[in-house]
């Protein structure tokens, strides 16, 4: 995946650039909004990262005006301002991920590669499928090999994002944004019950798990 | 010196001034305008009764003849009074009359006349005065002169100068009035200007104190209940206030000194005991680790904080937009259902549905999480006791109230208050992870909701309310 990341601080942006490197993205790196508005507009990349606070011209600007010449490349804001308007007033400006600083590297990772896949069709598609289980968004019916999976409707919009993004790892903050629409931390470990009552629905009986837990990151759905 | 100056510049005297001024303006105008009003009423009368007596001669002259004329004139002549009469032969020869040097030309030719004339003294003239050498009195005449129908001249007048005195004397007692009451205001203006100086200069001298760094100093209240007892109890109110933030301010400081700086601490010393050497990869991965989940902990202390911090100051009117209240209890109440049933707890839903209100849907949101964390955490499983943990949304007439009931240890009554407070943590509570920002947080954003965070007992537990306007 090719990214291009605008971020003025530049210890963390060479602390960005090797972890994206060892999970296997290049990315090119802007010091300031006018030449990273300037790469954005003159190369193609699956994601761009904007910090919000840049020198010479602010993030928003830049998402603006990207917007305006139809460019469509999904873009990652960055910034220390996280109250909900500032959220708000991000994703109105074109963002499509608002993600406040400071922030763990995975989730950052797990987001930049979400938003890589919202280029391709799946954000469209009716069903998924993977390994033998089924979604089917307009009948809102579950199978795993045939068998129908009775799912509450929050569970079933949970299962939903997993198989959206199956494949991807999805972190906790992900899922509690996605399904509940709600951008704080639960202090506690609220989403893995919800994650264990889920794994118990598709999961119990079958042989090899689909539904996983990534370590220190999250939930991902594969085969 | 330094007093008077100070006086000149107060209001008070300076309000008196203009008053007085005022009032000298208007005394002048108002006895301009009597007396002016005085002297045509008295010289009108004057002239009316002149030319009455001079009809009433010629008709006398008429009838009578000259003797009758002649008589009266004597007679009214010698009445003490401002008359003036001259009665003369035709060539301008005194016959009788109470004056003796008129000018040629008022006996030459009738008409109206007024001029200085000397009036010989009579015996009875009250006005005499014993040291006066003249033996005769100096006044100002009007006349009028008549030829009478048996060829004698008569002048009938009226001294003016009586009527001047009287005037006079309209004007000197007004002006002993005006002066009188222009003292009497300037006493009274000086009393109250003082009385309210020394007043102030309470006030300023508790400020003073104050500002010097005495904050418990309070403005003294008299009982006249005035309105500087109102303004004494507005600024005793005020600094009442400053006092609490001040010390609310010390208590945070205090606080994030212990509450951040302790964790920085543990942060700093897991760092140092990885890096030193002799240290297996695992012990050194493990104590990274516990770098970063504290760390976490901090920055969601420090986004608690800033979170109030937003909450208090009040976020612009764009963040608050109308939401289906009934649809957030409902949401967090299931969000945290099936980890509540892991715990060995209930989650009773009972909300109100169709709640709408004009709200901030993610601080509404938190805050109800807070509530039903604090629930869960102080839960103590006991034999014979299910945990049970009851949200409800109600709506009561204008009012809507979140209630987060648990039946938990409870807070004890004299904590309630305080444990609002930023950073205060019951010591029942230390062992529990936590900010203790929590319930701060609640009141924040019940208090950006124009509402309120109650605790009640719930006997056992806590009942927290947020009570909002619908």
């Amino acid at each position: 995946m090719k990214i291009l990341l605008i971020e003025d601080d530049r210890e963390a942006a060479s602390y960005l650039i090797q972890a994206l490197d060892e999970a296997g993205h290049i990315t090119h790196h802007a010091n300031d909004g006018e030449t990273g508005y300037a790469m954005a507009s003159s190369m193609d990349y699956d994601v761009l990262v904007i910090d919000r606070m840049l020198p010479r011209r602010d993030g928003l600007s830049i998402i603006e005006s990207l917007r305006a010449e139809d460019d469509k490349t999904p873009v990652l804001i960055l910034s220390a301002l996280g109250e909900v308007d500032d959220r708000v007033t991000g994703l109105r400006a074109g963002g499509d991920d608002y993600l406040v600083k400071p922030y763990a590297f995975t989730e950052l990772l797990a987001r930049i590669e979400v938003l890589a896949r919202r280029s391709s069709p799946a954000e469209a598609a009716t069903s998924f499928e993977v390994g033998g289980l089924a979604l089917d968004r307009l009948s809102r019916k579950v199978e795993r090999d045939g068998e129908q999976i009775l799912l509450q409707p929050r569970e079933f919009r949970l299962l939903e994002y997993l198989m959206k993004n199956a494949g991807k790892v999805v972190t906790r903050t992900m899922l509690l944004e996605n399904v509940w629409d709600y951008h704080f931390d639960p202090q506690t470990n609220v989403i893995d019950v919800h994650m264990s009552r889920l794994r118990a629905k598709i999961d119990k009986g079958h042989a090899n798990p689909l539904l996983h837990t990534i370590r220190g990151a999250g939930y991902m759905i594969r085969d | 010196m330094f007093r008077l100056a100070q006086l000149w510049r107060t209001t008070t005297v300076r309000l008196t001034a203009l008053f007085m001024l005022i009032f000298v303006i208007f005394a002048v105008v108002l006895l301009g305008l009597i007396s002016w009003q005085t002297s045509v009423q008295l010289q009108r009368q004057q002239t009316d009764a002149i030319d009455r007596e001079a009809v009433q001669f010629k008709r006398l002259d008429g009838d009578g003849g000259f003797r009758a004329t002649i008589i009266a004139v004597q007679r009214l002549a010698s009445q003490p009074g401002p008359g003036i009469y001259y009665l003369a032969d035709p060539a301008g020869q005194l016959i009788v009359g109470n004056v003796t040097d008129l000018p040629p030309e008022v006996l030459a030719e009738p008409g109206t006349y007024s001029f200085n004339y000397s009036k010989p003294r009579l015996f009875d003239d009250p006005d005499s005065e014993a040291d006066d050498p003249s033996p005769q009195r100096q006044g100002y005449a009007m006349v009028r002169s008549e030829k009478l129908p048996s060829g004698l001249i008569l002048v009938v007048g009226r001294d003016v100068v009586e009527r001047r005195g009287f005037t006079a004397i309209v004007l000197q007692w007004f002006a002993v009035g005006a002066g009188g009451i222009l003292l009497f205001s300037l006493v009274a203006g000086v009393l109250t200007a003082v009385r309210v100086l020394r007043r102030i200069d309470t006030i300023s001298s508790t400020s003073n104190k104050i500002v010097s760094g005495n904050l418990s100093e309070r403005v003294p209240v008299t009982k006249r209940n005035d309105e500087f007892d109102a303004l004494a109890t507005n600024l005793n109110l005020m600094l009442d206030r400053i006092e609490k933030l001040m010390q609310g301010m010390k208590e945070v400081t205090d606080n994030v000194a212990h509450d951040l700086k302790t964790p920085l601490t543990r942060l700093r010393n897991q760092a140092e005991s990885a890096l030193r050497d002799g240290q297996g990869e695992d012990t050194r991965k493990q104590a990274l680790e516990t770098t970063i989940e504290e760390s976490d902990k901090l920055i969601k202390t420090f986004n608690a904080l800033l979170m109030i911090a937003r909450a208090e100051a009040g976020t612009p009117s764009g963040a608050l937009s109308e939401i289906d209240l009934s649809a957030v209890v409902t949401d967090v109440a299931d969000l945290y259902g099936p980890l509540a049933e892991d715990e060995g707890l209930t989650i009773e839903a009972d909300i109100a549905e169709g709640v709408r209100i004009n709200g901030n849907r993610e601080l509404l949101g938190q805050a109800l999480v807070n509530l039903i964390e604090n629930a869960l955490k102080y839960y103590e499983p006991a034999e014979g006791k299910a945990g049970l943990i009851k949200v409800g949304l109600k709506r009561d007439g204008n009012r809507v109230r979140i209630e987060v009931a648990d039946n938990g240890p409870g807070i004890p009554a004299t904590d309630r208050g305080r444990v609002v407070e930023r950073f205060v943590r019951l010591e029942t509570s230390r062992t529990e992870p936590g900010s203790g920002l929590g319930l701060s947080l609640v009141a924040a954003v019940a208090q950006l909701h124009k509402g309120e965070l109650r605790l009640e007992d719930n006997a056992p537990g806590v009942r927290a309310v947020i009570d909002l306007p619908a």
